[in-house]
């Protein structure tokens, strides 16, 4: 389990983190959010040991995370951490020695997640010669590789197309399996929706949310509902309680005030031939404006 | 911890030997150095008259000293077992007749007319078709008076031992009083012939290190590989692979060079036909049978370990540098701009060592051979000119070392800084605030 107690960092006068704190549980995704410049580099950074906590502490599984911890943690970064002149069997062979592993199981490593990821016809090209999506693959063997106990993904579906996407998750849904903590950052809400139970959205630093994001989405209650059938916008702004209604795709969207509002709208139409009448809770991407957007 | 440094070493080494970039120069090198080599053989290859001998022939009216000059000129210096600068025989025919043979084409003899003179004792003619070299011409007129003064001084009823005496060479015995300088003026032939063929390589590895631990640092930093690699090692130890790396490049290096040289000697030596690592060494003996009369030859044994070692301290102190100005640039372009001061640096100790011999006695240039990075070029000339003594060098020595406990002091904290930075904004700024910074 991965425990962030209390960590802050300062750069100068500016605040990078401030007192953040959370945990990571084996098997269980997190998510780590924030605008550009919030203070997710500077955590994992933190978490890598990269650099030194001016206060709080970090640990994996009870212990402080130090060089010899490290081998068993994996990081894909925002940006391809790969060294183009080389081929896709040295740069797994280099990245795999300095997580101290032996020849034998690089070289079991590197066939097997080439084979798995379709693209062993690679292994004697040079980096700089792959598409975007195939050096981002390679960066995740080089993460995953040693099997890692903390992995950090920082935007890990970056110039991948959905089939592509589809391999990597299955391959972060396998690790999850085998008990690795894994943290999620993204800008893309949709991922961060469908991996993580736990998340944390930073601000200048600062976590604003922090939780499960169930819990979170419940707090938000129920703030819409979408309706598909003969109903006119009107008739539907008409109802008190009722902020906003907007036509998108044949398909009305009510913003409401609060959860009594869906059964006025309910009994006002329910006469009418109705398709489609869901009440939802708001997506990660709404949260995130609201709250991020709010303290602008 | 060390299997991960080892590796890492391996990788910055293997990644450059096994370059394009490195075979395309050394075989440049490998060329170059044959070519000069054997510079002789290939312009006689492709019909120039390098080192063609000159056919002489002295018609000698006086009937007396034309025998003199022929062996004088047979024992010139230029006229080894290996090398006949001059073929000399005499001449029975008429000057006039001799004149027409000359005029015909591609007669490259050169006559040399002797005749008596009632006031000067000998007069002489110098005739040839064409130009002849001004060496041949510097020669000739320098044997042609050492006939004269013979001739004169024999007719001057001087008996031959006295003659003799009076022709030989003085004897000079030099004596310095100083112990602890290795004066003498013959150290300039060590100057002009060893101490740059010694300093250019010197000077040449120097500017391959540097750039070796840029550019490795840079391309580590600009594809952001950096950030996995200090995840994995500290950087201190990622520091030391790369310069423990680039000294054993340039090790590498100079141990090819050497072995070019060697080859290119061989080569000579099949080309031409001759022995010519016997010559080589004849040319050693003579440089260091000049030396033997400077008494540099019993103080080898400590200079050449010490001159090792601060070549060896001023290489680690060049790759800490280097790393380190690497570190705080995001790309190749900033690190060739922030490294040329260093460069520059380093020219000026190659140009003040080569120079050494012209500021004799200047405090000036003495400091500068206490400066780490121009020491290492500028300390053994001077030492080796007697201008500075041997605990000169050793200072010089103990200042690298000093300027090196300095960068891993002080140096350390601004690499590990540097290299997760990719700022390009205020680098002198953050360079002043890391140093201070002791939590880093």
């Amino acid at each position: 389990m991965l425990k962030v107690e209390n960590i802050s960092k300062n750069y100068g006068k500016v605040k990078a983190v401030d007192h953040l704190s959370f945990t990571c549980d084996n098997g269980e995704i997190f998510g780590l959010l924030g605008e550009n410049g919030a203070g997710k580099t500077t955590t994992f950074r933190m978490i890598m040991g990269l650099l030194e906590t001016k206060e709080g502490k970090i640990t994996l599984n009870g212990e402080k995370i130090d060089y010899t911890k490290t081998d068993k943690i994996g990081f894909v970064t925002e940006e391809r951490s790969l060294l183009t002149k080389l081929t896709v069997e040295e740069q797994i062979q280099f990245y795999g020695a300095l997580k101290n592993m032996q020849d034998k199981r690089i070289d079991e490593a590197i066939t097997y997640w080439l084979k798995r990821f379709q693209i062993e016809e690679y292994r004697t090209r040079k980096i700089k010669e792959l598409s975007k999506g195939n050096q981002q693959k390679i960066q995740f063997i080089c993460a995953v590789m040693n099997h890692p106990k903390l992995l950090i993904l920082d935007e890990p579906f970056t110039g991948l197309d959905p089939l592509n996407v589809k391999m990597l998750k299955e391959a972060i849904y396998d690790l999850k399996k085998e008990g690795c903590s894994i943290i999620f950052s993204s800008h893309q809400m949709e991922y961060i929706e469908e991996f993580c139970e736990k998340l944390v959205i930073l601000v200048h630093g600062k976590a604003i949310l922090n939780g499960y994001l169930n819990e979170i989405k419940k707090e938000y209650g129920i703030q819409k509902i979408e309706i598909i059938g003969d109903v006119s916008k009107e008739e539907i702004e008409k109802i008190k309680g009722v902020r906003e209604v907007i036509v998108k795709n044949n398909k009305l969207v009510v913003q409401i005030e609060n959860e009594t509002v869906v059964e006025k709208v309910f009994e006002k139409i329910k006469m009418n031939k109705i398709l489609k009448f869901e009440a939802m809770e708001p997506t990660l991407n709404e949260i995130f404006i609201q709250k991020v957007g709010a303290l602008r | 911890m060390s299997r991960k440094f080892w590796y890492l070493t391996k990788m910055s080494l293997f990644k450059k030997v096994k370059s394009k970039w490195f075979l395309g120069v050394n075989i440049l090198f490998a060329l170059l150095i044959i070519f000069l080599c054997n510079i002789d053989s290939l312009i006689t290859f492709f019909g120039g008259d390098f080192d063609e001998g000159s056919q002489i022939v002295i018609l000698d009216e006086t009937k007396e000293v034309g025998s003199s000059l022929k062996s004088l000129l047979l024992s010139s210096e230029y006229n080894t077992d290996d090398n006949t600068r001059y073929q000399v025989s005499f001449s029975s025919k008429s000057l006039d007749d001799e004149k027409k043979l000359l005029n015909k084409e591609n007669d490259n003899r050169i006559l040399i007319v002797l005749e008596k003179d009632a006031t000067h004792y000998l007069k002489a003619k110098i005739i040839s078709h064409d130009k002849i070299s001004s060496l041949d011409y510097q020669i000739l007129v320098q044997n042609i008076n050492q006939v004269k003064s013979a001739y004169a001084l024999s007719l001057s009823n001087i008996n031959p031992q006295e003659l003799e005496q009076i022709s030989s060479p003085v004897e000079i015995e030099r004596e310095v009083l100083s112990t602890d300088k290795t004066a003498s003026e013959n150290m300039d032939l060590v100057m002009n012939t060893v101490f740059p063929i010694i300093i250019m390589p010197v000077f040449m590895l120097t500017i391959f290190l540097v750039q070796m631990i840029g550019a490795d640092i840079c391309e580590e930093k600009s594809t952001r590989s950096m950030e996995v690699i200090i995840s994995n090692v500290s950087a201190k130890v990622h520091f030391a692979s790369k310069v423990v790396a680039a000294n054993l490049f340039v090790l590498i290096q100079g141990c090819l060079l050497f072995l070019f040289v060697l080859c290119a000697l061989l080569i000579r030596n099949a080309l031409v036909g001759k022995n010519t690592l016997s010559s080589v060494s004849t040319f050693v003996k003579d440089i260091l049978g000049g030396l033997a009369t400077t008494g540099f030859i019993d103080k080898l044994w400590y200079f050449i370990p010490l001159f090792l070692l601060l070549i060896i301290v001023s290489f680690i102190a060049y790759s800490f540098l280097a790393g380190i100005l690497a570190s705080i640039t995001t790309n190749m372009e900033d690190f060739q701009q922030i490294q040329t001061p260093m460069m520059i640096i380093s020219l000026l100790g190659y140009y003040l060592s080569i120079m050494a011999g012209a500021f004799e006695g200047s405090l000036f240039i003495r400091i500068l051979s206490y400066v780490p990075f121009i020491s290492s070029l500028l300390s053994p000339a001077l030492f080796i000119l007697g201008q500075i003594s041997l605990l000169d060098v050793f200072l010089s020595i103990l200042i690298t070392l000093f300027v090196i406990f300095l960068f891993l002091r002080y140096g350390m904290r601004i690499y590990k800084a540097g290299i997760l930075n990719y700022s390009n904004e205020k680098i002198w700024t953050r360079f002043a605030k890391t140093i201070r910074n002791k939590d880093i």
